[in-house]
Formats: C-alpha cells, structure tokens, sequence
C-alpha cells in the first residue's frame, strides 16, 4: 500500500476531522481560527501535491501523475480563493460560522479525489463528497428563501445526475467486467468490439458531467443557483468544482475510453456548441450581474469543451490552460461582485456598479481587466485561453467549432463592454470601503490575467507534461 | 419452465430508473415525491450492480452498491435538511412555490 | 438454475412459516397467560404518540424530522460492520484498522452533532 501517495489528500481529511472538533467544543465563536487553520490545511495540502510521487495506490484505484498534480494545484488554488472571498462577507452577512470554511475543505477533498480516481467508485464517492458539501454550501444562508431554494433546486438536478451517472457506471461496469479504468480500457480495445451496453454506460456518464460542469442541455439549473447562493459561494461555484469535474471528464473520455473518441466527440461537438451559444445570446438580457456570471460560465465551459471534442493532444492542452486562466480571471471578477455593497447591503445589479470609475478606480480597472480578458481581448489571458483552443480546433479541422467560438466571442464581448461602460459613463454613488482580503485577491488574480503573456512559458511546460501523463 | 436471468434483472431495473426519471420531472406536487424518486433510481442501480455482480461473480459490484447505499443514506439526510429550511423560509414544499429564481 | 423457479423461493415460504408461528406464539401466549384488564389508558396509541389509525396526512413536528436525519447516517454504519465483523479473520490488522478509523470518522461526527444540541429535544 503506498500511501505516501494520499499524503495531500490525507492531511485535507485529517485537518477537516480535528477542525471539526475544535470548531464545535469550545464555547466561543471558533470561526475565525478555523478559517486560518483551513487555509494553511490547503496550502500546505497544495505544497504536498507538488511534491507528490507518480505511480498508482489502493490496488490501481487511486492514480497521481502530472494531469493530476496540475488540476489539483488548480483546486485547490481556486478553494484558498474561494475561502479569501468569502470570510469578509461572511462577517458581514452573520453567516461567520465554522462550517463554511469546512464544507470548502470536504469539496475541495471530493475534488482532489475525482481528479485522481482511476476507478468507478473511487470517481463516484469523489464526486458524491463534493457535491453533498455544495448542496449545503448553497443552502448555506438558511433565513434566506433565495438561498434555500439554490440549494433545493442544486439538490434535486444534482441528484438526478448523480442517478444518471450511477447507471452509467453499472451498465460500464456489467460490460466491461470491471470498475478499474485500465480494465474499462482493456475491454474498450477489445478486438472482437465494443458491446452496445458499454457505449450507452459512457453517454449515461457523459450526460451526468455534462451536468456537473453545466454544459448545455444540462445547464438549466446553473443561473437560478448562481443567483439564489451567496455570492462568495457562486463564485466558488464558477471556480474550482467546474475545474474538477472538466478534470474527471478528460480523464473519462481521454483514458478509459479513448479508443470510443468518435462515439464520444458527437456528443460533446454539440454540447460545446450549444454553450457557447446559448451563453452568448441569453447574458444579453439580463440584469442580475450573478445571472449575467452564470451564463457567461456556461460560454466558457463551451470553449473549454471545444479543446476535449476535438481529440487531439493540443486540445485538451488547449482545455487544461483555458480552465486554469478561466479559474484566476473568475475568481478576479467574482472578487469584485462580492465587494459590491453600498450601505452595509449586499447588490446584484449591474447598474449598481455605475459610477465605479470614478469612485473606486482600482477596482474598475481591476474589473474591466477581468472582462475584457473574458471577451477575450489580447494581451490578456484569457485571449490566450481562446487562441489554444481555436487554434486546436482549427488543426484539426474542426472549422465550425471554431467559426462559432470566434463569432460567440464577438456576441459575448457585447455584455462584457456594456458593465465596463457601466462602470465608467453612468452615473452612481460610491460603493462600501473594500476589505483587504478582496484587495489581496483582486491584485494577485488581476496581475496573473495581465501579464500573463509575459510568462506563459511554465503554464504551458505543466500542461503539455499533464497531456503527456493523460494521454501516455 | 422459467428461469431468472440477468435480462430479467436489467428490464426491472430499467423500468426502476424511468420510474423514478419520471418522477421527478412529472411530479408537479410535493417535493418530499421527488426525495422519494431519487431513491428510487439510487436502488434501481443497485438492482443493475448487483445483478451485474452476481453474472459476473465478481464481489466489486456488490461493494460498489454498499458504497450507494452508505451515499444515497447522506444525500438523502442532506435533502430533508435543505426541504426542512426551504419550508422554514416559504411555508410550502409545493413544486410549483419553487420559481422565485427566474429569468 | 435448471430448478424450476417456485423452488428457489422455498427457503422465503419456510421463512414465512417460521415468522407467522412466533407472530401466533407470542400474541397467542399473551391472550392465554397473561392477565387482561384494559382500559382507555392502556388501550391508547404509545407508538410516538400519534393514534394508530388516522389521517396520515397531518403535521408533525419538525423535530422528528431532525432525529429521522440522524438517524439514516448512524444506522447504515451496521451495514458496513457485519461484512466486516464476518469476515474480520480474512483481512487482518489493515482491514481492523480500517473500520478503526472509519468509527472514528463518525464519533467525530457524533461528537459534532452532540455539541451542537442536535441531540436535545428541548
């Protein structure tokens, strides 16, 4: 058993126990100590995954290589973001309770082990852990009937899928023999050819991912989560689980069943489509800036997606760096959403940031960054994301994925322009002082989204060795 | 004479699963009906795991629906919690009461 | 498998048998031996206090639903000890541990619930 290779993950679950019990015994208020201590538990989780040893535990169920290291580091960069973001305005909302920052810790848990599952039930229970604890964390606001009903709504389509998913994976299981992905992949490249059974398993599972990262058609739960939880948990949401699950659905499509690539592509050709546009066209309308967020999430997941349909190893290298700048540039402007506050209340508009050029310039600047990096402006990250995976696409001769993705870009740049002309041409009075924490994040995620043209080179290094470790 | 095969178990199991699929999305109602077909479709994999298992003979497949059994246990206490607190808000578990989040 | 399909459920039809002489036994032993003087007190409903045979369709309080909760999480841990206890000689110092650190798991989680008053009907 070699379990130096759990280390990160043991030391998460070890820290979530014993903060657990020292969260509930004393009789103070443990909050704030328990948001450090879970803080230092993910960095220190985060220093072990760096330098956590290749190879497989717990008989070929658990798998750690370079894809892993590199979506773990994402994880659980986007939980001690998710975990800044929200300790001020959980102070603020009376929602400054211990559990917050341990249901972070148990997802982000959950996560790392979706990421490293090499078997069904290992991706199962990894999957399981990080969706009860968002289930929770969105209802996690209990006197509000908005946040309730997010939790309600994630609940039951999260079940649903959870329920699809199962059935794939026993119809997976009955005719491949086997739970372990490398035994799946055995009985995919069987020569006397793949049994009926086997293919309907994987389009069962892919749906239920396809929930999971809320691509289109299983996307319409996302802006009515998006909008009812607390805002610090939507942008959590629209962080680090979309990494983990776009992470387990490479390794699905990519390992076990590489050998189905032109069963599988069909299915996520079009789901990739359908985001994009469905993300382009239905942000325009809205007003609510964390239901404008919620679709513009859905878009990026379609580009994202593209790099997986098209098949090659440029695309999912293509995929890998578009998840990590989406990640950094979500946190960034989510960051700001979280700061928007006028009087002690919490605001959702986007008229509500009129003005902000003018009273708060760093942090317009800070969110004009953000959005035109997810327009995809050049020099800012996210134009590199974009170029990746177009760029694959186009390799490949996947033309009207990337002809879309172009012309969904120009659409999207649309409502991206229209908050920055909010923030800079409309009139409105000034917003609440910014607490720290949010100053720290947007700094750190705003200087990543700006110059990171002048060093992609290591982004680039991690994930062509991750494509290598992913594809062999 | 008529023996039970694995094609027996799956059709069950299939009709389990469409079962409890239906019940959620046509159950205009209570959302304590939709706790219920969540379960349900939980047990109709467990039905297909361990018929699975048992034409195998291979044990995975009945750890694997230990391993449902233990979550849908989880998911199923996180459910009333959340129903418990969306009554407590709203007053009513009615489905059609669930639509203040639109757009 | 090339037995007919009635036979293999004779095993449940002993079983039947079995369960519905004890059931006869026991409430027939208690009509025969025991001295019967019933009144209205005696005769009520004591199952959680609600009457037998109503309306099942009324309110209860929510707190029976918070006792409902835990109680689903700390029953199916039975599931996993009687594999476990059955086949202890097989699996060894890891295998104890295991469960070891699995009770664990969920005495932390009681230690949780009990602090949080989870446990107190008041």
């Amino acid at each position: 058993m070699n379990w130096t290779l759990v280390l990160p993950e043991l030391v998460l679950a070890l820290a979530g126990l014993a903060a657990l019990v020292a969260g509930v015994l004393p009789k103070r208020d443990t909050s704030f100590a328990i948001n450090m201590g879970v803080f230092g538990a993910m960095l220190l989780a985060a220093v072990l995954v760096m330098a956590q040893p290749e190879g497989t535990a717990f008989a070929g169920q658990y798998v750690s290589d370079a894809f892993t290291r590199f979506m773990k580091l994402l994880v659980l960069a986007g939980a001690a973001l998710g975990l800044l973001v929200a300790m001020d305005w959980n102070v603020k909302e009376g929602l400054a309770k211990f559990e917050f920052p341990l249901l972070l810790l148990f997802s982000s848990l959950g996560m790392m082990v979706m990421v490293s599952a090499n078997d069904l039930i290992a991706l199962y229970l990894g999957l399981e852990l990080l969706s009860l604890s968002l289930y929770v964390i969105a209802a996690f606001n209990r006197d509000s009937e908005r946040s309730a009903e997010a939790g309600l709504k994630y609940f039951i389509l999260g079940s649903l899928a959870s329920g699809l998913l199962l059935y794939g994976a026993s119809l997976i299981y009955g005719f491949a023999g086997s739970t372990n992905f490398d035994r799946i992949a055995d009985a995919v490249s069987a020569t006397e050819g793949v049994p009926f059974g086997l293919v309907v398993g994987l389009v069962f599972v892919l749906a239920a991912l396809a929930f999971k990262v809320s691509a289109v058609p299983f996307h319409m739960w996302t802006p009515d989560v998006y909008e009812g939880a607390p805002t610090p948990v939507t942008a959590f949401f629209a962080s680090a689980p979309k990494v983990a699950a776009i992470a387990l659905l490479t390794r699905v499509a990519a390992g076990p069943f590489g050998e189905l690539v032109e069963q599988w592509q069909q299915v996520l050709i079009l789901a990739s489509l359908g985001s994009m546009i469905l993300g382009a066209l239905a942000a325009i309308g809205q007003k609510n800036i964390k239901r404008l967020m919620a679709y513009s999430s859905i878009g990026h997941i379609g580009y994202a997606l593209m790099g997986l349909a098209v098949g090659s190893d440029l695309g999912i290298r293509g995929l890998l760096l578009y998840m990590a700048i989406y990640l950094f540039t979500n946190v960034g402007a989510f960051a700001v959403l979280v700061a928007m506050r006028r009087n002690g209340r919490a605001l959702e508009g986007i008229d509500d940031l009129a003005g902000l050029g003018r009273t708060d310039p760093a942090m317009a600047l800070a969110m004009t960054v953000f959005m035109l990096s997810m327009a995809g402006i050049p020099p800012l990250a996210g134009f590199f994301g974009k170029l990746y995976v177009f760029l694959a696409a186009v390799y490949g001769g996947y033309w009207t994925l990337a002809v879309v993705g172009v012309l969904t870009s120009a659409v999207s740049a649309y409502y991206y322009l229209r908050v920055i002309k909010v923030m800079y041409f409309d009139a409105g009075e000034a917003l609440d002082a910014r607490p720290t924490s949010l100053s720290v994040v947007l700094a750190g995620t705003g200087l990543f989204t700006v110059f990171f043209f002048a060093f992609p080179a290591p982004f680039l290094a991690a994930a062509q060795a991750a494509v290598a470790a992913l594809v062999g | 004479m008529l023996t039970i095969g694995l094609g027996h178990y799956l059709t069950v199991s299939a009709i389990l699963f469409v079962l409890g699929v239906l019940g959620i999305f046509l159950n205009r109602k209570n959302v304590i009906v939709i706790l219920m077909s969540i379960e349900l479709l939980l047990l109709s994999v467990n039905l297909n795991m361990v018929a699975f298992s048992a034409a195998l003979q291979d044990l995975t497949g009945q750890v694997f629906a230990l391993f449902i059994l233990t979550v849908a246990a989880a998911e199923a206490a996180i459910g009333l919690a959340i129903v418990v607190i969306y009554f407590r808000n709203r007053g009513s578990i009615e489905v059609e009461d669930i639509s203040t989040l639109k757009g | 498998m090339t037995q007919p399909l009635l036979a293999n459920y004779f095993p449940i039809l002993v079983f039947l048998a079995i369960a519905a002489g004890i059931a006869v036994a026991m409430v027939g032993g208690s009509v025969l031996a025991a001295r019967q003087k019933p009144y209205a007190e005696k005769v009520s409903a004591y199952e959680c206090g609600f009457e037998p045979f109503d309306d099942t369709r009324r309110r209860f309080d929510v707190r029976f639903y918070l006792v409902a909760i835990l109680f689903i999480i700390f029953d199916l841990e039975v599931a996993f000890l009687f594999p476990w206890a059955v086949a202890l000689g097989d699996i060894g110092w890891l295998g104890f541990l295991s469960m070891m650190a699995f009770l664990g798991v969920l005495t932390v989680g009681f230690i949780y619930e009990w602090r949080k008053g989870a446990l107190d009907w008041e």
